[in-house]
């Protein structure tokens, strides 16, 4: 077949997401069944703050993580397997030449399930691992006495089994989808050019021109490029404000995430990028482009997008501190201010962040120890 | 003038290694045509590869009036390249998602040739300069390439089996194209082909196997592509 464990393996990127995604919602899922078990057993105004701040926190952490994750891992899943049969399309058309059915075709698709599952297997047992850890951490000052671990084995299904199944099924799905096209095309590896990639203004040079239609072509690289930068600036900012708000080990944790996620990101779009354009870039050379006008020709078209995905990150992270603070733990005593400008603010992190200087805790620490 | 001194290259490593080229001597004077003849696995494109700067040769030496290949770096070559070469393959290689204009730009750039308009008439494009290469036929496309290649002024023109993709008709009137503009503009050209009635449009006819220059014949008789066989 077509597809096999080789081209799967190519998707460690999606499994390192998927990873750290299934890492951070089974300890947050499994630490929230645990702290509701406790619930009769909270007693006193302090600790039932820091309860209920706790299971805001699990609420956020959860859903953000969780959402964002799934969403770019279906996205980049699905762009994979859209340049995969992009790059394949003559064996693709031979296949279908012989005579076998989308479906038959499509179903190889299937296997790239098997990166996800891996990769939800590994985050699994990676979070059992860190739970212990984890727990306490979290129960900073032992707060919550009646706290103690226990596996929620449930969890494996809607972690570990259910993601790899529908991955599974979304790449088959859209792999039929994209091999829905004439065998002759196929064959002869036509590429369809849209109308909107030809409305191409007429510039002066031929690497602007270049640049151009390359952004043009795979303008969901754009996102992708922004993505990246925004996970970046939004998690390194967000890791940094967690050490004063929540706990070093979030702090952390988050760090890992955004760093992973954010270079991972940035790997599959880049790579895309260079292996979509290597035969015009080996043309280029072969004419005496240099290097450096290949590199500009070819990447340097997405550079705008990345400021803007650190700017928006930015943003972003202060907009979702401030809703954490304000909203989210409205009338829990002992949350700290915070300020766009201010001493936990962005735009202060970021000089901190870019210089790693890393803060110790100031005064008014939460939670209260 | 290109001169090509005792010129070997060997591809694997090990036991597995071969002699592709085997000691070529050859000097080819500017403005020559020249047809490089022989079967497949012959070693012609290997040597068109190597005498272009595009691979690196293993021993011998190939230098262009004197400025030997072998001894620049490869910021070096990418500038003998850019100032001297030009390329034509059978497969055309253009770039997918830029007009015919738009690849024509990219020798002409190399050349800060703005007034490249002339060449696609020259090669019968001008109508479809907004056409995008899938748009066109394979004749059609070898035409954009032609211009695409001259459009940078270069001093040698390389073509790898220029018209092997091509049907008879087709590839007659490409190759009277680039005839036609080699009289016209004068520039040496080497050209690898498995076809003998090709080499008879040419000045010189060098016939190869296993790696070796086996007959070096000047062509008394130029014909043009409308009085070959095919």
């Amino acid at each position: 077949m077509i597809v096999g464990i080789k081209d799967s393996l190519k998707l460690f990127g999606i499994s390192v997401m998927v990873c750290c995604a299934v890492t951070v919602c089974n300890l947050f899922l499994n630490f929230d069944l645990d702290l509701r078990a406790i619930a009769c057993f909270v007693e006193n105004m302090e600790a039932l703050a820091f309860y209920d701040a706790l299971r805001m926190t699990t609420k956020v952490v959860c859903g953000v993580t969780g959402a964002c994750l799934a969403a770019t891992t279906v996205v980049m899943l699905v762009f994979y397997i859209k340049h995969y049969i992009d790059r394949h399309a003559r064996e693709i058309g031979i296949l279908k030449a012989l005579g076998y059915s989308d479906l038959k075709i499509a179903k190889g698709f299937s296997v790239f399930g098997l990166n996800i599952f891996l990769g939800c297997l590994l985050g699994y047992l990676l979070s059992l691992l860190l739970m212990p850890m984890f727990y306490e951490k979290q129960n900073v000052g032992n707060f919550l006495p009646n706290l103690s671990i226990k596996i929620h084995w449930l969890l494996f299904l809607p972690l570990v089994l259910l993601p790899a199944l529908a991955f599974g099924a979304i790449a088959v799905g859209y792999s039929l989808r994209k091999l829905n096209q004439s065998c002759v095309n196929l064959l002869k590896g036509i590429e369809k050019v849209k109308g909107k990639n030809r409305a191409g203004k007429d510039r002066a040079d031929f690497v602007s021109e270049m640049r151009s239609s390359v952004l043009r072509s795979r303008k969901v690289l754009v996102f992708f490029i922004f993505f990246s930068s925004f996970i970046f600036s939004d998690t390194i900012l967000m890791s940094v404000s967690m050490r004063d708000i929540a706990s070093d080990m979030m702090g952390i944790m988050i760090f890992l995430i955004g760093v992973v996620l954010a270079f991972t990101t940035l790997y599959i779009a880049v790579s895309s990028v260079i292996r979509s354009n290597q035969k015009s870039v080996a043309m280029m050379r072969v004419f005496g482009y240099d290097a450096a006008a290949c590199k500009r020709a070819v990447l340097d078209g997405y550079r705008p997008a990345s400021y803007l995905g650190f700017a928006v990150g930015a943003v972003y992270q202060h907009a979702m501190l401030r809703i954490m603070v304000e909203v989210v733990f409205a009338g829990v005593e002992g949350v700290p201010e915070y300020e766009f400008f201010g001493e936990r603010g962005p735009f202060r992190k970021l000089t901190e962040a870019t210089t790693l200087y890393f803060p110790t805790k100031t005064a008014n620490p939460w939670p209260p120890n | 003038m290109i001169e090509i001194k005792n010129l070997t290259k060997y591809y694997g490593t090990g036991e597995a290694r071969f002699k592709v080229l085997d000691g070529i001597s050859v000097r080819i004077e500017a403005g020559e045509s020249i047809v490089l003849l022989g079967a497949s696995g012959s070693g012609k494109s290997t040597f068109l590869n190597v005498i272009s700067g595009l691979e690196t040769l293993d021993e011998g030496s190939v230098a262009y009036d004197g400025k030997r290949l072998e001894t620049m770096s490869e910021k070096e070559l990418t500038a003998f390249r850019r100032d001297h070469t030009a390329f034509i393959f059978q497969q055309y290689y253009l770039l997918p998602h830029l007009n015919v204009e738009k690849n024509v730009k990219m020798g002409a750039d190399l050349d800060h040739n703005k007034d490249f308009l002339p060449l696609l008439e020259a090669v019968g494009l001008a109508e479809k300069r907004k056409k995008f290469p899938a748009e066109l036929s394979g004749g059609e496309q070898q035409r954009v390439a032609i211009a695409r290649a001259l459009a940078k002024h270069p001093k040698v023109l390389f073509l790898d089996e220029p018209t092997g993709a091509l049907d008879e008709k087709t590839g007659r009137l490409v190759l009277d194209y680039i005839l036609q503009l080699q009289a016209k503009q004068g520039f040496t050209m080497i050209m690898v082909t498995h076809n003998a009635n090709i080499a008879e449009t040419a000045d010189r006819i060098l016939r190869m196997n296993s790696g070796k220059i086996v007959s070096d014949t000047l062509n008394p008789r130029k014909k043009t592509a409308y009085e070959i066989g095919w």
